[in-house]
């Protein structure tokens, strides 16, 4: 029978270390799947997922939502009201770091100054946010939330930021900073259930209580500065397949938007719990096919993460929407209700962003999230496998004559200019939708910043005396000869 | 009604082309550019664009714009494909036209025609959806193998080409006021109104010299009409400065320049000629480095020197590396793609450089317009075009260096007699204790054509043509609802391979929208969706 796996609360660790990242190439990936890391980003993914899916209460029948709106200042945890605070502090940095107004070509450089102060702000911040005992924690904390904001030195957001910033609640759910004041959660959200009787304390039902309100009042206005960032500094997409892939930069306010719409559980729950919904809809909920009228978004962006995504994309593109969007064109076709929409996008996210090298390649790991074998994985299977190797199998199987369709899987990376090897914590490469700008896939991590630029290979005119001839300069700059 | 005109008759409608034919097509484009040099030569007058993106709508807009082919002349700078929704149907149309028209139609390679590329960025998961399979994406694979890296075009004139469409009633003429002096450049909008006229900067030549090349200080540096503020220092207009083109030997004709390089990204640190772009082995995988890569990768910059290119791949390169080559390869200018410009076309570096960007509205949401270039031929030479990398042309100056004599830009230690008479590839700069002038060949006469995106009306609809010939298994299935084409059990009452399956779904996709259908309503792509999703990934779907 279902059992549905919760990310334990373990509370403060006995030390911390800074987050390495480990996966340089394909290999690395597999183990990914196989760490206990992935194991607590997946769990707490579905954990959030299923919070968010509507109840029925047995006793009367009502339906409770969860919606954006429903919990009032009032009704959050203090916990969550601080992260929320610490969010939109990040946003008031914006105007602080006004848009460059200047020529600018990879997207705007103002984005740097504002990164520069959440830097500089964020321990800070953090040690406002995090009870004294759970300071130490904030090494590993920091790498997740500085990870969450897009690169500074792209000019880039992708969906493996937002996967850094569901890591960085992970961090805390494990450190058991939303559990500080169980009796508090008690209260919360489904107001109608604090006459009922006493709830058998399982694990499912006291974390229930808090998740919504980590999506709702922390996640969803992280999702709202970043689009602020997006639109303020035309921050490019990163690791996208053009119109093809699912959204420019986010993912998970699909998957998040779409359990809001899925069809109710039991309210209490029933023992044991029901399986999260994979078909049918809410009853009220909204068809999945408007997704193309406007109009029709704008009403729902407002309760909804999955429309709320979906109007921005209305926002920020002109065009017919098929044609710009059309895996979400096709999930708008699916006539088994949000349920099957849900199922599918989680199985999505799995493949398109956990099991892909140029988004996960960046992420680092931990004492919190860490970088060792689940001893309960299952092994990888093959379609995973080939998935995340999106730059590999077509190519081998392609007959290319060049020296890159003849390296082993995993060394392609290895493969780039020889400027680029330089490992660093970097995004995974944009896909210059601001400025046309196409980053090499195989470029790892240039350590390239604009004060640098220019700097090698030296020119070579400034190595020659002017009386030589012009045809005896066919020598390579120095840095080419690796 | 030749296959091939029947398959651009169905690609201009926007209907991709069975897989066989796909086939066909490629093994035909092969076959053709196997026999094309790494640098493809073409005569002016032609047409120059950048990047397409699998905009189709908007590439039959700049066919509008610009005119069609035959026509008109195109140079496609690479980029066809990835990022947008009609990547195949842009590539294939381009491809038939060029096989149909070799002569009309040149295409050289871009960065994203490449294996690794297209599978990060797009084209791949487009031609497995519409396909079913990655064979089509194979198959164009092989094909931008082919593709040469760069063309040089011959023959360009210092004027600006006759405008040979005249799209709007408007007299262009009278929209700007008169202005004295030759037109270097021209900028008009898509219904062909001019939106700006450029002078070409000019030189003090004395009646009596016949020559224009030489030296000449400025008439006044000030000039409002030019452009181009005057960087010569005062030194340079004395009168103790030699006047070597008086005298001359030579008198190159007045309206003729050097060639125009053309090539996606840019320079390579690792090509200082054009001969040895000639040596490469291009048939291969765009490699991560070297030549072949920077040639497809590189950007200009305002550094000095070469740069680190943030990309990964190519480099960054300066005013100072493209004019030395210019010079060195008698080439009057550097047309490339490569980078969104919001205008359509930005010259750089004293116009040594021009990026020309071909996809308004880049990826739906950029905003930008696009632009063409049209370069004109030169008739003082009766025709006739010489068969080398630019030669003999007017020359005029693209730079100074003011007390930089160390800086050694180009021609280095060359006299000022002997470069300015001596013509072909002979010096061109004009080296004194001060400074150093350059003295490039003059830059060609050339108008922009700048057009937005296709209105949305325009959009899923074919081109202005009725569908040609519809075959039976179309007419059988347009019988059909959208949604009852669904089912799969439809599709195997008829018999209908997967292959063309995937056709007819593109198909119907168009039918629905012609016909005014509720496009949320019909089934159609989304009957993959259900797969698609369980499946996880596209590429899944992959052998």
């Amino acid at each position: 029978m279902t059992t549905i796996p919760c990310l334990g609360q373990s509370g403060p660790l006995a030390s911390y270390t800074e987050p390495t990242k480990r996966i340089h190439d394909g290999t690395d990936v597999q183990f990914f799947l196989q760490s206990l890391a992935y194991r607590d980003i997946t769990t707490f993914i579905l954990q959030l997922n299923r919070s968010l899916v509507p109840r029925k209460r047995s006793a009367d029948g009502t339906i409770k939502e969860f919606k954006p709106d429903s919990p009032c200042q009032e009704d959050l945890l203090p916990q969550v009201r601080l992260i929320q605070q610490l969010v939109s502090k990040l946003e008031a940095l914006i105007a602080e770091a006004p848009p460059d107004t200047g020529p600018r070509r990879f997207g705007n450089v103002s984005f740097r100054k504002w990164y520069q102060s959440v830097e500089e702000r964020v321990e800070g911040f953090l040690r406002h946010v995090l009870p004294e005992t759970l300071h130490p924690a904030i090494v590993e904390v920091q790498a997740y939330l500085l990870g969450s904001f897009g690169s500074a030195q792209r000019l880039d957001y992708g969906s493996g930021h937002e996967l850094s910033f569901l890591a960085f609640l992970a961090c805390l759910w494990k450190l058991g900073y939303f559990n500080a004041e169980p009796e508090k959660a008690e209260l919360q959200l489904t107001e109608s259930q604090a006459d009922t009787t006493p709830q058998p304390q399982d694990q499912y039902r006291e974390f229930a209580r808090t998740e919504p309100h980590i999506v709702l009042a922390i996640f969803r206005p992280y999702l709202n500065l970043i689009r602020t960032l997006i639109q303020t500094y035309n921050l490019e997409p990163a690791g996208s397949h053009g119109v093809w892939g699912l959204d420019d930069n986010s993912f998970l306010p699909y998957i998040f938007g779409s359990a809001q719409l899925c069809p109710p559980l039991p309210d209490p729950d029933t023992e044991p719990p029901a399986p999260t919904p994979t078909s049918g809809s809410l009853a009220s909920s909204p068809d999945p096919s408007i997704v193309t009228k406007r109009n029709l978004v704008e009403k729902e962006a407002a309760h909804n993460l999955y429309f709320s995504a979906i109007l921005f994309i209305h926002n920020i593109k002109r065009g017919p929407f098929w044609e710009h969007s059309p895996m979400l064109f096709d999930i708008s076709g699916i006539k088994d209700g949000w349920g099957k929409i849900n199922k599918g996008l989680i199985k999505m996210y799995d493949a398109e962003v956990l099991s892909k090298f140029p988004v996960v390649q960046h992420f680092p790991f931990g004492n919190l999230l860490r970088w060792e074998k689940d001893p309960s994985a299952r092994p990888v299977i093959q379609t995973t496998h080939q998935s995340n190797q999106p730059l590999r199998d077509p190519m081998n199987g392609g007959g290319s004559t060049n020296a890159t369709g003849t390296r082993p899987p995993g060394a392609n990376v290895g493969t780039a200019a020889p400027w680029a090897s330089g490992a660093g914590t970097r995004a995974p490469p944009p896909l210059g939708f601001v400025d046309g700008v196409t980053q090499a896939p195989w470029a790892k991590s240039s350590a390239v910043t604009p004060g640098a630029r220019g700097r090698m290979p030296p020119p070579r005119s400034a190595r020659q005396s002017p009386g030589q001839s012009t045809h005896s300069q066919a020598s390579q700059p120095t840095s080419r000869s690796t | 009604m030749s296959d091939l005109d029947r398959a651009i008759a169905q690609l201009r409608a926007c209907r991709p082309i069975p897989e066989p034919q796909v086939r066909e097509l490629c093994y035909r484009a092969r076959e053709l550019l196997i026999e094309e040099s790494n640098v493809v030569t073409v005569d002016a007058p032609v047409t120059i664009c950048g990047d397409i993106h699998g905009q189709f709508h908007d590439l039959m807009e700049l066919f509008r714009v610009a005119g069609d082919v035959p026509d008109t002349s195109y140079l496609f700078m690479g980029d066809f494909v990835d990022r947008g929704f009609y990547s195949l149907e842009s590539f294939l149309l381009l491809l038939c036209l060029k096989v149909r028209y070799p002569d009309r139609v040149t295409l050289i390679r871009g960065n994203h025609e490449s294996r690794q590329i297209t599978t990060v960025y797009g084209f791949y998961d487009e031609c497995v959806r519409k396909y079913g399979s990655a064979n089509v994406w194979r198959y164009c694979c092989e094909v931008f193998d082919y593709l040469a890296l760069g063309a040089l075009v011959l023959g360009a004139s210092t004027e600006v080409p006759e405008n040979r469409i005249q799209q709007s009633n408007y007299d262009t003429q009278t929209t700007l006021p008169d202005i004295e002096g030759e037109i270097e450049c021209e900028v008009l909008d898509a219904n062909g109104e001019v939106r700006e006229k450029i002078l070409r900067r000019q030189f003090n030549l004395a009646p009596a010299q016949t020559s224009r090349i030489g030296p000449a200080p400025d008439r006044d540096p000030n000039e409002p009409s030019s452009p181009i503020t005057s960087s010569i220092p005062p030194s340079q207009s004395s009168p103790s400065q030699p006047q070597p083109q008086t005298g001359s030997l030579f008198k190159p004709p007045p309206t003729t320049t050097g060639a125009l390089l053309c090539v996606h990204g840019g320079l390579s640190p690792l090509i200082s000629h054009l001969n040895a772009i000639r040596l490469l082995d291009r048939k291969q995988e765009v490699p991560h480095e070297g030549a072949m890569c920077d040639l497809l990768w590189s950007d200009p910059d305002d550094i000095e020197g070469w740069g680190l290119s943030p990309r990964g791949a190519g480099f960054l390169f300066g005013a100072d590396i493209v004019r030395k080559f210019n010079h060195q390869n008698d080439l009057s200018m550097i047309c490339r793609a490569h980078q969104l410009v919001m205008e359509g076309y930005k010259e750089m570096f004293e116009k040594q450089i021009v990026t020309v960007w071909s996809a308004p509205n880049y990826c739906y949401r950029c905003g930008n317009v696009a632009a063409v270039m049209e370069v004109g031929e030169d008739g003082s030479n009766g025709g006739s075009v010489r068969r080398v990398a630019g030669g003999e042309g007017r020359r005029e100056m693209v730079g100074a260096e003011p007390g930089m004599g160390s800086r050694n830009v180009v021609g280095d230690g060359q006299t000022n007699g002997q470069q300015v008479n001596g013509g072909g590839g002979g010096g061109g700069a004009s080296a004194e204790g001060s400074g150093a002038v350059v003295w490039n060949l003059a830059t060609p006469g050339r108008r922009y054509r700048v057009f937005e995106a296709a209105p949305q009306g325009t959009r899923g609809m074919p081109a202005k043509k009725p569908v040609e010939r519809q075959d039976v298994t179309v007419r059988k299935l347009s019988a059909f609802r959208a949604d009852e084409y669904r089912s799969d059990v439809t599709c195997e009452m008829l018999g209908l391979s997967a292959a063309q399956r995937a056709v007819l779904k593109v198909l119907l996709l168009w039918l629905a929208s012609a016909t005014c259908i509720d496009s949320s309503r019909c089934g159609l792509y989304r009957a993959e969706s259900d797969a698609a999703l369980s499946a996880g990934t596209v590429e899944d779907a992959d052998v």
